[in-house]
């Protein structure tokens, strides 16, 4: 099943591949992603020693800056081997360690993550819409434009997705949880 | 033994806090003198010292108030003292970029960073400092994410999610057992606004370091100055939301009947999580290009927002006080204090929302008048009643002596006789940010520097008796 | 706990220099910096096709060694940018005269299929190109590919039979090397460094 699940995602990056010259949207926010998720369905539910986990976070947050790079970009579309390197190690550099730490991580950090992540995307929002260049040289200004804002619609999707979860709690929580049985300090 | 989680931090940072509140008064002192002509500064030291009094009180009203708001969460839940120890650090260093980009670097461009003024400065400051100046505020943005997220871990926890922490499913089952605690629900709430105005502070100050870098990145002034109130609105208010838990927790200790939760309080706080978000448009008033509903929303929001809350505060205070025999000292004093500023600030600011005054008022000294009314009657009193009582308890024995009562009087008193010729000077249309007055402005800085000696004075003196007494606890350890 | 911050903490500094090894030292984040930067680094030697002025003469582009030369990629039909460039190529060649730099300057169409020497002549009329010290020209078609090769031109269609490019001051020292890219209105950087260059 997580085979299939893997199989299909990955033939769907490929597919995207068609309009990825001419689109930096479906190229950045919908090939990435997908690659990612791959990598991310691969190595779920596989388990590793605690000491990797802080380390496999900065590499997953190291590669998602690199390949968000506009230069990464416009290599991938002008050199072969970057072109590979996208299919390889966009699952195995971000969707892997992703897959491996995220659940294992302290809550702090991973909201902390999560904050970073909204507000790196808002300003990448900003920098796409107000490039008074174009910054991939592969890529109309346009094109450029129409990326930020998506940049931006990610940036509210994941903004209600995460804080959905954060209103409503965890129902196991409540029954270990109630306030009669909890610990006071005071 | 009474619990006090992190009490050594939080004395630490009360100090500090304590300590840069009284250096922040002498700067404003010595802006006030300069107005009225007593002393000569030059324009561009003026706007220096400007910047550094409003950064300066904005920061360590957030810290104060998050050192109070974490001391009384620890009652209810742990929570994990490395992050308050990262909170501070980062706080700290934050400070030290914002005072080297002022006073090294001549950054004098007011705490608001307003675009385009830190870009083009005529040649008072370089890019460097106004950079610096914003990274001062990065670090201090992050330092209180991780504050917030660590809090709201907890609470979340406990509390199974924030529509629990918020009181909202006890304002619908009504079911009083599982109600959260005041305390709980107000950082709830400050968690909930602040972590956003953060998030959204973060994308402006790094789109703002983007610009002054790279200049052809040039910012939307509208959008920046929208992005930029919002974030700076809700980052002040929130100093107050915080500190008012020390409200919560100590007057119960003078009135010997708990601070209860109940509907109306829940709602009060629901209200205030979505209208302070709202609120800022107030800012944008005299924009006549921002669209004509979001003008009316603020004018709404102005008076929607602060007041259900503070009337809530206000009338359980009195209630809770009436009839309790409750006992006058200091800190007791300053915490009933800190709730009429509050109150008492609300009405200028509510006269200042509507449009039609606010087109003629905006830029005068009616505004300075409104939140320091809000800050040095509210807020700042909130942080010295907290401090006194934190080295001190409940003051059974302590005298209410006659150094005390002095205190509290010049304090007051010097309080609002400065916030009244704010308001008197706003009223007489003089502008506000202004280095040099006219000649008949004068007076009216004069008597404003008068009341802002006494101002000082007391609060030297606040300084001085919570450093004594965290002495004397030490010693008798 | 403390093996764990010190793992993570290695690991932030390897990605930190993994970062900065692929930005060049934070110096370059798009294609454009990155060309800009090992331009500047490496000042390779540029060709020297035959061009096509706008006066109907032929000249190698490193017709004058002594001078130092600053070219920008246009097409003239552009509605946008390069009208804009041209009008900033015409306000750094004012700059230049008056402070009396020897220097040539060329507009190089990348269309020369479109661009008659007509267009070209049209083109230089509208900006005050004199063909004095500024003139317009275009390549052989057969030298086209190679030369925005070089020079790291990318040329890509737009939805109303126009292109989108990169637009910049290049310039080409005595020797004939490659060794500068400037923003087209960037005048006192480019002033700055054709006098550094001509010394």
């Amino acid at each position: 099943m997580k085979i299939l699940v893997v199989g299909f995602a990955f033939v769907l990056s490929l597919v995207a591949q068609i309009w990825v010259a001419e689109d930096p949207v479906i190229h950045v926010l919908v090939q990435f992603p997908l690659l990612v998720f791959v990598g991310y369905c691969l190595a779920s539910g596989m388990r590793i020693q605690q000491i990797f986990m802080g380390p496999l976070l900065v590499l997953a947050v190291a590669a998602i800056l690199f390949w968000m790079l506009p230069r990464t970009l416009d290599a991938i579309l002008t050199e072969w081997g970057m072109f590979i390197a996208k299919f390889v190690l966009l699952p195995l550099t971000v969707g892997v360690p992703l897959a491996l730490c995220w659940r294992h991580l302290n809550p702090v950090v991973r909201g902390f993550v999560k904050a970073q992540a909204i507000s790196m995307l808002g300003i990448l929002g900003f920098l796409y819409t107000h490039a008074p260049v174009r910054i991939c040289n592969s890529y109309l200004l346009d094109d450029q434009v129409r990326l930020g804002y998506g940049f931006f619609l990610v940036v509210v999707g994941l903004s209600i997705v995460w804080t959905i979860p954060v209103f409503i709690g965890d129902r196991h929580e409540m029954e270990k949880n109630t306030p009669s049985r909890s610990v006071e300090i005071s | 033994m009474k619990y006090e989680p992190q009490a050594g931090a939080v004395k630490l940072t009360m100090l500090l806090s304590g300590t840069v509140f009284l250096l922040m008064m002498i700067f404003g002192l010595v802006l006030r003198a300069s107005q009225g002509n007593f002393i000569e500064l030059d324009p561009a030291i003026f706007y220096q010292i400007l910047t550094a009094h409003g950064a300066g009180m904005v920061g360590s009203a957030a810290l104060s108030g998050g050192a109070i708001m974490w001391y009384f969460v620890g009652k209810y839940t742990k929570l994990n003292p490395v992050i308050y120890w990262l909170f501070l650090g980062l706080f700290l260093a934050g400070v030290v970029l914002i005072l080297g980009s002022v006073f090294i670097g001549e950054y004098g461009g007011a705490w608001t960073f307003l675009f385009p003024l830190p870009a083009i400065s005529g040649g008072a400051w370089g890019v460097e400092a106004a950079v610096i100046f914003c990274l001062g505020y990065v670090l201090i943005g992050v330092g209180f994410l991780l504050y917030y997220l660590e809090m709201g871990y907890r609470i979340g926890k406990k509390y199974n999610g924030f529509s629990g922490a918020l009181g909202w499913r006890y304002i619908v089952n009504g079911d009083l057992e599982k109600a959260p605690p005041p305390t709980v629900i107000a950082a709830a709430s400050v968690i909930i606004f602040n972590s956003t105005g953060i998030i959204f502070g973060a994308i402006v100050l790094v789109a703002s370091i983007v610009n002054l870098l790279l200049p052809e990145f040039a910012v939307d002034a509208l959008l920046a100055k929208n992005a930029i109130y919002f974030f700076g609105h809700v980052f002040v208010n929130a100093t107050i939301y915080m500190a008012v838990t020390a409200v919560y927790e100590i007057i119960p200790e003078y009135t010997g009947k708990p601070w209860k939760t109940s509907r109306l309080f829940a709602i009060g706080w629901a209200l205030v999580v979505v209208f302070v978000q709202l609120v800022y448009f107030h800012h944008v008033l005299q924009d006549l290009v921002m669209p004509a509903w979001m003008l009316a929303l603020g004018q709404i929001m102005s008076y929607a927002s602060g007041i259900p809350l503070i009337g809530i505060t206000t009338f359980s205070l009195c209630v809770y006080i009436k009839g309790s025999g409750m006992k006058w000292d200091l800190t007791s004093k300053l915490l009933v204090l800190s709730v009429a500023g509050w109150t008492i600030g609300s009405i200028p600011a509510v006269i200042d929302g509507m449009i039609a005054v606010n087109k003629v008022m905006h830029n005068t000294l009616w505004v300075p008048g409104h939140f320091h009314t809000y800050l040095l009657l509210g807020e700042v009193a909130m942080a010295f009643g907290f401090s006194v009582w934190l080295v001190r308890g409940k003051a059974k024995k302590t005298a209410n002596n006659l150094l005390e009562r002095l205190t509290f009087n010049i304090y007051a008193l010097g309080g609002f006789g400065f916030i009244l010729v704010f308001l008197w000077s706003g009223a007489s249309s003089i502008p506000r940010r202004w280095a040099v007055h006219l000649e008949e402005w004068h007076f009216h800085s004069q008597i404003g520097t008068v009341f802002a000696v006494g101002v000082v004075l007391a609060t030297a003196v606040l300084v001085m008796i919570y450093t004594a007494g965290l002495v004397r606890r030490e010693t008798k350890k | 706990m403390r093996q764990n911050i010190a793992a993570t903490f290695c690991a932030i500094i390897l990605g930190g220099a993994g970062l900065i090894w692929a930005t060049d030292g934070l110096q370059a984040f798009t294609a454009e910096g990155a060309r800009r930067l090992e331009i500047s680094n490496n000042r390779p030697f540029a060709p020297d096709p035959i061009l096509e002025t706008m006066e109907g003469y032929f000249r190698p582009l490193k017709e004058a060694p002594s001078k130092i030369t600053l070219i920008e990629f246009i097409y003239t039909t552009c509605p946008t940018i390069c009208q804009s460039a041209g009008g900033e190529f015409a306000r750094l060649r004012d700059l230049l005269v008056k402070q009396e730099i020897p220097v040539r300057m060329i507009s190089i169409s990348f269309d020369p299929q479109q661009d008659t020497v007509e267009a070209l002549s049209d083109y230089g009329e509208l900006h005050g190109a004199l063909g004095k010290v500024w003139t317009v020209a275009r390549p052989d078609i057969a030298d086209l590919e190679a030369l925005l090769d070089f020079f790291m031109v990318t040329v890509i269609p737009d939805d109303w039979g126009g292109y989108q490019h990169n637009t910049a001051v290049l310039l080409i020292d005595k020797g004939g090397r490659f060794s500068g890219v400037f923003d087209t209105n960037a005048y006192q950087a480019i002033v700055q460094a054709v006098k550094a260059a001509s010394r």
